[in-house]
């Protein structure tokens, strides 16, 4: 199943000569230290920026949403536009890790519990706009089938904003289960290295008793396999189920078919930048190019291009679908998109989102960090933009002129939306300090075939010939 | 007298010693809880003291805590003709100044809360205007007077009267009543009293917006100082020469219900009549035109002399073509018969040709009737300003106020002639900006508080009685009259005798009471006038006007506000957007596209969203204001349009009051008054003006943004010519839309898919509901809810608006949110122009009501994750507030956005403890006062919850449960919507659709033709349906590529 031997021509995983045990130091290392200059700095700012968050939400919650500027053409604004946005975010986590792990792409060991971590922060974050977005936030669990004694009174099993609450809800549960399956041997290495009572009772909890033995293995193994093959409907069925939001209601530009694959698309677009973005931030701040190197940035920039161009596609199939409907209201709409007063929107999305990953099938663009992690953002500016432009864009010139109008935020809709980033990054900083970023574990597996200095052991192998090679291979895989 | 013995028992009869020894000891036993010790102690008295000392502070500290006032009235004695949550009807009458309708009050437990127009009246019929809906609401006016002033401080009306007639009897100079036009024959009586006892007293006329110039013109072709009778439902032609006789001109009420039976339009009755109409700006009459055109305020003359000739044979020479062709038609169908002119110009000899237009082709006796007259309006504009002179010579000794306010209308040069004044006395329910300036303030009741009566057309009259015992401690002008002419009967007495006399007794008295009128029996006389005029000097005069080269300015009356008064102080009014520029809570100055370009504020589909409007340095009149631009099509190119009503004192209330934010900055609007000017003769409304640009800019809430419709089928225009040649096109177009969906291809009714009409039938309706979907069709089984609008009767003017705010308690949400396009409007009137906006000649308008259209397959429904908007069995989409959690994705779901979201707590409904909205400006409606208003039968929603239409499901209730207690269906027209009330032009009928006798079925049957239902292809289901607009004209321009400027450039 997994062979001893791979092609020096392949790119290693792990770059420079490491052992088990440089692993586990590199990686482990800067949990036991103290945290750097860095990380107080960014801690701190990101905890600003979350106490500004709170304070937007409990305004908004206090005054009402009339404090925003949402109206009675676009309901909806940036609420819901960051929430897609982040529960886009959300699924490049579970994709690298469980559909990753079915495809068996060893690449995914050096990013999947940063990405992982991402989509629990992420869909956290998500979940704040659909709770606070409620006039009355403190009826919400009214959407949740409790049995209850308000009379036989149930949700409305046709919402799709109901489906939402299960689909998210469901993710969010699953994928905080991976993350944490995945988390326990790595806890139990920490546990083990830990020289302080309170930090080895600590991880030791943690790690739920990890002994290491082939059992334990072989159940995480098998663990592993099975909730990845539950992720794996979830990650297509999360933004499908979002997209159906839109896509089952009656305005134009939401009611369209070509929704749940162009939503799923767009949300792995989103998230593998954002997992950029992130991975290029902590690979240099805490020292790890060796384990996440050039080639996995790669490897994710070529998903980029792939996903972006599937974005592309779906954009111009809208714009032809509106046009090939006959529908006036449905090519009307496409049209205010593009030449309304939000044409900006419209073309900042199409600019970051269609034209700019392109540049990304030039290699040597695929492999320079600093242009990465530029693009890493502008797809991420260019994604909510598209967000933005499907929310916004169809409330406000839908049916009837007489009811258009225009919509801007106001400061506690930024604010909330800031403030989810300060909640994103203060778990984030939490994550980077307490647990192993990269799966020490899952590295360690990878370590004896794809890492720099195992390749370099096999210049002798490779230089043997084709029948010496065959004779030694195969009777290691026989062993 | 007998030493009479009186004893308690035997024992004191007798006197035994035992009795005496009971009598000695009192206490014959010791008293408990008294010990010998507490008595005995040193200072017990001290200890009482401590004791009351702590537990009066105790009571008081407990008493000081906030405690929940709890206000409910017990009905332990029940009042007569009370029943709590039954409501009580009064007939009575609205007055302001002229205006004049006849009404029924709603109160409920003993406060109005509704005005509803009075069906019984032959003038008014029933209808009402928003003034009329709205004027409910000032009765709780938080702004009003509570007491008599004299010298800015409170006094009693002993110690009023007491220094008033002192003061009078001491003077020796003239006494002036000044006030506006009263139609009131028994307070006439009170003022001829008052003015017998005074012998140089004057009772000087004069109406806010004036008329003089027609009574003037009148008096000189006619012999009569009067108004005529306008019959507009007897008039096949109506010409209107900048008279907004659907608005705001004379007695819109009762116009609008007579030019709306003149065009009710069906395929087999294709009567309707022509309406050519001239103006400057654009108002909602110009809307309902047929053919409209615009000239300079300052050319109106000309056009008026142009008709005239063209009535008399020769062709026109006016400076536009489009005008030139509207007087030759016109002219052409007025010679026909059965013509009418009518001018809003308050020039006399402008009143004069038309009078002579009208007398040449006949219309005197025929539409215009001068056999019963108007009594509207009666103030000639010398009077107030020789009176104002007079003033200010010093020649007056006393000048009363009543029912006007002229420092604020005619401004600084009254208020400062007022002060040379010794006695000044106002009758004003507030302290407005002539209040201000007298000496003796006394309130006069609001007129839903009093008794009264009025005479709007000669002989017929109608009586006033209260519903409501007077709030505050004000007195009815007329018994302030009365005791300060020595009187000693009270204005009620005199009133009631005056009519058990007129009426021939207590029985006639009390039905007349209860019919709110006294009309003559049957049809209303008819009778002409010979025109005596001068029509040489008339158009000598015209001609010598020197019409002007650049821009002129034009003064005009909002639907909303009118004149201003206590309206401007109505935040309902306030908030109700203008019928044609959609906007609230301010004036400014409407302009057209061509001239804002000019001014750099090119309108275009960008552009419309700004809110930040420019503002202009408007010179005219010798006066400068500084005004926002609201680009309005349809104005004239050189004509910038400023409404009455702004710029009002802090002291006439918080909704009205303009000012300077230190924030905010300006607000409130500004005083367009001071451009009226004064010809000689007659008040002028237009002037030559100067506009000028500044950098500076300033937010005008506007509701709507877009103002063509984009060809969409959501309108259907036809002139009465295509209507004629083809009634089914509107069928057909629906047919082609529906009818393929009406049959599915595999089911029974593959014969019927065979000779699949394109005509929207019954039958393809049915198909279309029934197969239109994948789900199961729902049977409405009983009553089954519907509406129909006119679009064609609409004239946009707003009534249902306000009936729909009264009636359903709907919060007015302020100018910040109105910004924000949050306002609460469960009806809205959607306006859309059509036309070249460079050219305001073409420019055609139409409106349509627009609220929920209660979908039997409603996408607003199945949307909403707690299922707290569903459906009712007789076809209702109903809102279970207490459900609601705030999702808004219903609101983002409706395909006619006609939901409105609670965005903030609008009315202290919620839970939370002092987060209500405030801003200043609209909050005095939360006041308790103010408050007395809402309609107990309606909840008032709490803050972040979903609200809208409800086909006003309380009186829909209502009449159900009326007829289930007398054992019987609902009849027809039991249930009544508010705004179909409310509306003057009858466009909304309203009924039980399953029911094929009720006026909503036989509409939809005998009107179909013109029948359609917005967004009907996306198989909403809606149970609202629209008739199409029928213009009497050679085109439609909206859709028109060519013609329709606005639809190409998409503004």
């Amino acid at each position: 199943m997994h062979l001893k031997y791979e092609s020096i021509v392949r790119e290693p995983l792990v770059d420079g000569d490491k052992t088990y045990a440089n692993v586990t130091e590199d990686i482990v290392r800067p949990i036991e230290q103290k945290p750097g200059r860095m990380w107080y700095v960014g801690f701190i700012f990101s905890l600003i920026l979350l106490g500004f968050g709170v304070f937007s939400v409990v305004w908004e919650v206090y005054w009402g949403i009339g404090v925003w500027g949402i109206n009675r053409t676009v309901g909806w604004g940036w609420d819901i536009t960051n929430f897609v946005w982040w529960i886009g975010i959300g699924h490049a986590g579970t994709l690298i890790s469980a559909i990753l792990l079915l495809f068996r792409q060893g690449w995914r060991t050096g990013v999947n519990r940063a990405a992982e971590a991402m989509t629990i922060f992420a869909v956290m974050c998500a979940g704040q706009f659909p709770i606070f977005h409620m006039g009355r936030v403190w009826d919400g669990f009214w959407v949740l089938p409790l049995p209850n004694t308000r009379g036989p009174l149930w949700p409305n099993f046709n919402s799709a904003l109901l489906w939402d609450v299960f689909a998210i809800s469901t993710y969010f549960t699953v994928s905080l289960l991976f993350w944490y399956s995945g988390l326990i041997p790595d806890f139990a290495t920490i546990r083990d290295r830990a020289k302080t009572k309170f930090r080895k009772r600590m991880y030791g909890l943690a790690s739920f008793g990890w002994t290491g033995t082939a059992k334990n293995w072989q159940r995480m193994e098998a663990l592993a396999l099975v909730l990845a093959g539950l992720s794996t409907p979830l990650v297509l069925s999360v933004h499908t189920i979002v997209s159906f939001d839109f896509a089952t209601s009656v305005i134009p530009g939401w009611h369209t078919t070509i929704f749940p694959p162009y939503f799923v698309a767009g949300a792995i677009f989103s998230g593998f930048a954002m997992v950029q973005t992130l991975l290029i931030l902590s690979r240099r701040i805490l020292n790890l190019e060796d384990y996440i190197t050039i080639g996995h940035l790669e490897a994710m920039n070529k998903v980029i291009v792939l996903t972006g161009s599937i974005v592309g596609t779906a954009y111009l199939t809208e714009l032809f679908m509106s046009w090939y409907s006959g529908v006036l209201y449905e090519q009307e709409a496409f049209k205010w998109r593009i030449l309304g007063p939000y044409w900006w929107s419209y073309w900042a999305m199409m600019t970051c989102n269609v034209v700019s990953p392109q540049l990304f099938w030039f290699k040597k663009l695929r492999r320079n960090v600093p242009f990465t992690f530029i693009m890493s953002i502008v797809v991420n500016i260019g994604m909510w933009f598209e967000r933005f432009v499907i929310i916004v864009t169809s409330l406000y010139r839908d049916y009837l002129p007489g009811s258009w109008t225009y919509y801007s935020p106001t400061w506690p809709e930024i604010g909330f939306y800031v403030g989810t980033f300060g909640l994103f990054f203060t778990c984030y900083f939490l994550f980077a300090k307490y647990f192993p970023v990269v799966a020490v574990h899952e590295i360690k597996f990878i370590l004896k075939t794809s890492g720099e200095g195992q390749k370099k052991r096999m210049d002798s192998i490779e230089q043997k010939s084709t029948e010496e090679f065959l004779h030694e291979q195969m009777e290691h895989a026989h062993h | 007298m007998s030493q009479k013995q009186y004893w308690k028992g035997l024992e004191e009869l007798q006197n035994t010693a035992a009795h005496q020894e009971v009598v000695d000891n009192e206490f014959k036993e010791p008293l408990p809880g008294i010990s010998d010790s507490l008595l005995d102690a040193t200072t017990p008295r001290r200890d009482f003291l401590k004791f009351l000392g702590f537990s009066t502070v105790a009571a008081t500290l407990a008493a000081s805590c906030e405690m929940p006032v709890r206000k409910a009235i017990p009905y332990a004695i029940k009042p007569e003709d009370i029943v709590p949550g039954v409501p009580n009807y009064y007939a009575s009458t609205f007055v302001d100044g002229g205006d004049y309708c006849a009404i029924v009050i709603k109160t409920r437990d003993g406060r109005p809360i509704k005005v509803e127009g009075n069906t019984l009246s032959s003038i008014t019929k029933g209808s009402t205007s928003a003034r009329v809906q709205a004027s409910v609401l000032n009765l709780y006016d938080k702004a009003r007077l509570r007491q008599p002033m004299m010298d800015g401080k409170e006094a009693t009306f002993d110690a009023i009267d007491r220094g008033l007639q002192s003061a009078l009897a001491s003077n020796t100079k003239p006494v002036y009543l000044i006030s506006s036009t009263i139609i009131s024959p028994t307070s006439k009586e009170v003022i001829n009293q008052f003015l017998a006892k005074y012998p140089n007293a004057k009772h000087i006329v004069y109406d806010a917006v004036s008329y003089s110039g027609m009574l003037l013109a009148n008096e000189a072709s006619y012999g009569k100082r009067a108004l005529p009778s306008y019959h507009f439902d007897k008039a096949k032609t109506i010409v209107s020469l900048g008279a907004d006789f659907l608005g705001t001109w004379l007695a819109p009420v009762e116009f609008s219900k007579q030019y709306s039976a003149g065009r009710k339009v069906t395929a087999k009755n294709l009567e309707m009549s022509k309406h050519y109409h001239v103006e400057s700006m654009h108002t909602i009459t110009g809307a309902s035109a047929d053919m409209r055109a615009t000239c300079k305020p300052s050319e109106m003359g000309a056009v008026a002399v142009a008709l005239y000739n063209a009535v008399n044979g020769t062709a026109p020479s006016l400076p536009s073509k489009k005008l030139n062709e509207l007087v030759t038609k016109a002219a052409a169908d007025l010679k026909k018969g059965n013509g009418m002119v009518v001018c809003g110009s308050n020039d006399v000899n402008i009143q004069t040709v038309v009078n002579a237009i009208n007398s040449a082709i006949n219309a005197n006796g025929t539409t215009i009737n001068w056999a019963v007259t108007s009594n509207y309006k009666a103030g000639i504009d010398s009077d107030i300003v020789a009176a104002t002179e007079a003033m200010a010579k010093g020649e007056v000794g006393a000048a009363m106020i009543l029912g006007v306010n002229p420092a604020y209308e005619i401004g600084k040069k009254f208020a400062d002639a007022l002060k040379n004044v010794p006695v000044r006395v106002s009758f004003a329910d507030r302290m407005d900006e002539t209040a201000q300036l007298c000496n003796y303030v006394v309130p006069d009741h609001n007129y839903l508080e009093s008794w009264g009566d009025a005479e709007p057309k000669t002989g017929y009259y109608s009586l006033m009685q209260p519903g409501i015992a007077p709030l505050f401690k004000t007195r009815a002008y007329q018994d302030s009259l009365l005791a300060w002419s020595g009187s000693t009967t009270t204005y009620g007495d005199m009133w009631k005798n005056y009519w058990t006399t007129k009426l021939g007794g207590q029985s006639n008295f009390d039905k007349a009471l209860q019919d709110g009128i006294v009309e003559p029996a049957g049809e209303m006389p008819m009778g002409g006038g010979t025109f005596a005029g001068n029509i040489a000097n008339a158009t000598a005069a015209i001609a010598a006007m020197k019409p002007t080269s650049g821009m002129e300015v034009v003064v005009y009356q909002k639907v909303s506000i009118g004149h201003g008064g206590a309206w401007s102080n109505n935040p309902w009014l306030q908030e109700m957007p203008d019928p044609i520029t959609k906007a609230t809570w301010d004036n400014y100055a409407c302009v057209s596209p061509k001239k804002a370009k000019e001014l750099g504020e090119e309108l275009t589909g960008i552009t419309e969203v700004v809110t930040k409007k420019r503002v202009i340095k408007l010179e005219a009149n010798g006066q400068t204001l500084m005004l926002p631009i609201v680009v309005v099509p349809g104005m004239h190119n050189d004509v910038v349009a400023v409404a009455l009503g702004y710029g009002r004192d802090a002291q006439i209330g918080r909704a009205g009051a303009s000012g300077t934010d230190k924030l905010k900055g300006d607000f409130g609007g500004k005083n367009a008054y001071p451009l009226v000017g004064y010809n000689g003769q007659t008040f002028t409304y237009n002037a030559a003006a100067k506009i000028e640009k500044t950098d500076a800019t300033y937010e005008v809430g506007i509701t709507q943004t877009h103002h063509s419709y984009e060809g969409r089928p959501i309108i259907h225009e036809f002139t009465l010519e295509e209507f004629s040649k083809d009634p089914n096109a509107l069928l057909k177009e629906r047919g082609e839309e529906i009818a393929k969906y009406s049959v599915v291809p595999w089911g029974e009714h593959e014969a019927h898919g065979e000779k699949k009409e394109e005509l929207a039938t019954q039958e393809v309706e049915e198909g279309f509901r029934k197969e239109g979907t994948l789900y199961p069709n729902y049977e409405h089984m009983g009553i089954h809810w519907g509406m129909s609008i006119d679009l064609t009767a609409c004239t946009g003017c707003g009534a249902c608006v306000v009936g729909c705010m009264a009636e359903n308690n709907i919060s007015v949400v302020g100018k910040t949110h109105v910004l924000k396009s949050q306002e609460m409007h469960w009806l809205r009137i959607d306006r859309y122009f059509s036309g070249m906006p460079d050219d305001p000649d073409t420019i055609q308008t139409v409106f349509q009501p627009m609220m929920c259209q209660h979908c039997d397959n409603a996408p607003c429904e199945n949307v909403c994750p707690v299922s707290a908007t569903n459906h009712s069995s007789e076809g209702l989409n109903q809102m279970a507030y207490n459900r609601c959690i705030g999702t808004k994705y219903c609101a983002n779901n409706c395909p006619y956005k006609v939901r409105h979201f609670n965005w903030m707590d609008w009315n202290g409904a919620d839970c939370f403890d002092d987060n209500q909205y405030e801003d200043g400006r609209r909050d005095d409606l939360n006041d308790d006062l103010t408050r007395m208003v809402l309609n107990p039968d309606v909840t008032v929603r709490s803050r972040g919850v979903m609200e809208k239409c409800s086909f006003c499901v309380q009186r829909l209730q209502d009449a159900k449960l009326t007829a289930k207690k007398e054992g019987r269906p609902v009849k027809d027209g039991e249930a009544k919507t508010a705004c179909q009330q409310a509306c003057a032009s009858d466009c909304i009928v309203f009924g039980n659709v399953n029911d094929p006798e009720s006026e909503i079925s036989k509409i939809r049957k005998d009107n179909k033709e013109r029948v359609f239902y917005v967004l009907e292809q996306i198989h909403t289901l809606p149970n609202v349906n629209y008739l199409s607009k029928i213009r009497n004209t050679d085109e439609i321009w909206a859709g028109n590529e060519e013609k329709d400027g606005l639809y190409k450039a998409h503004i």
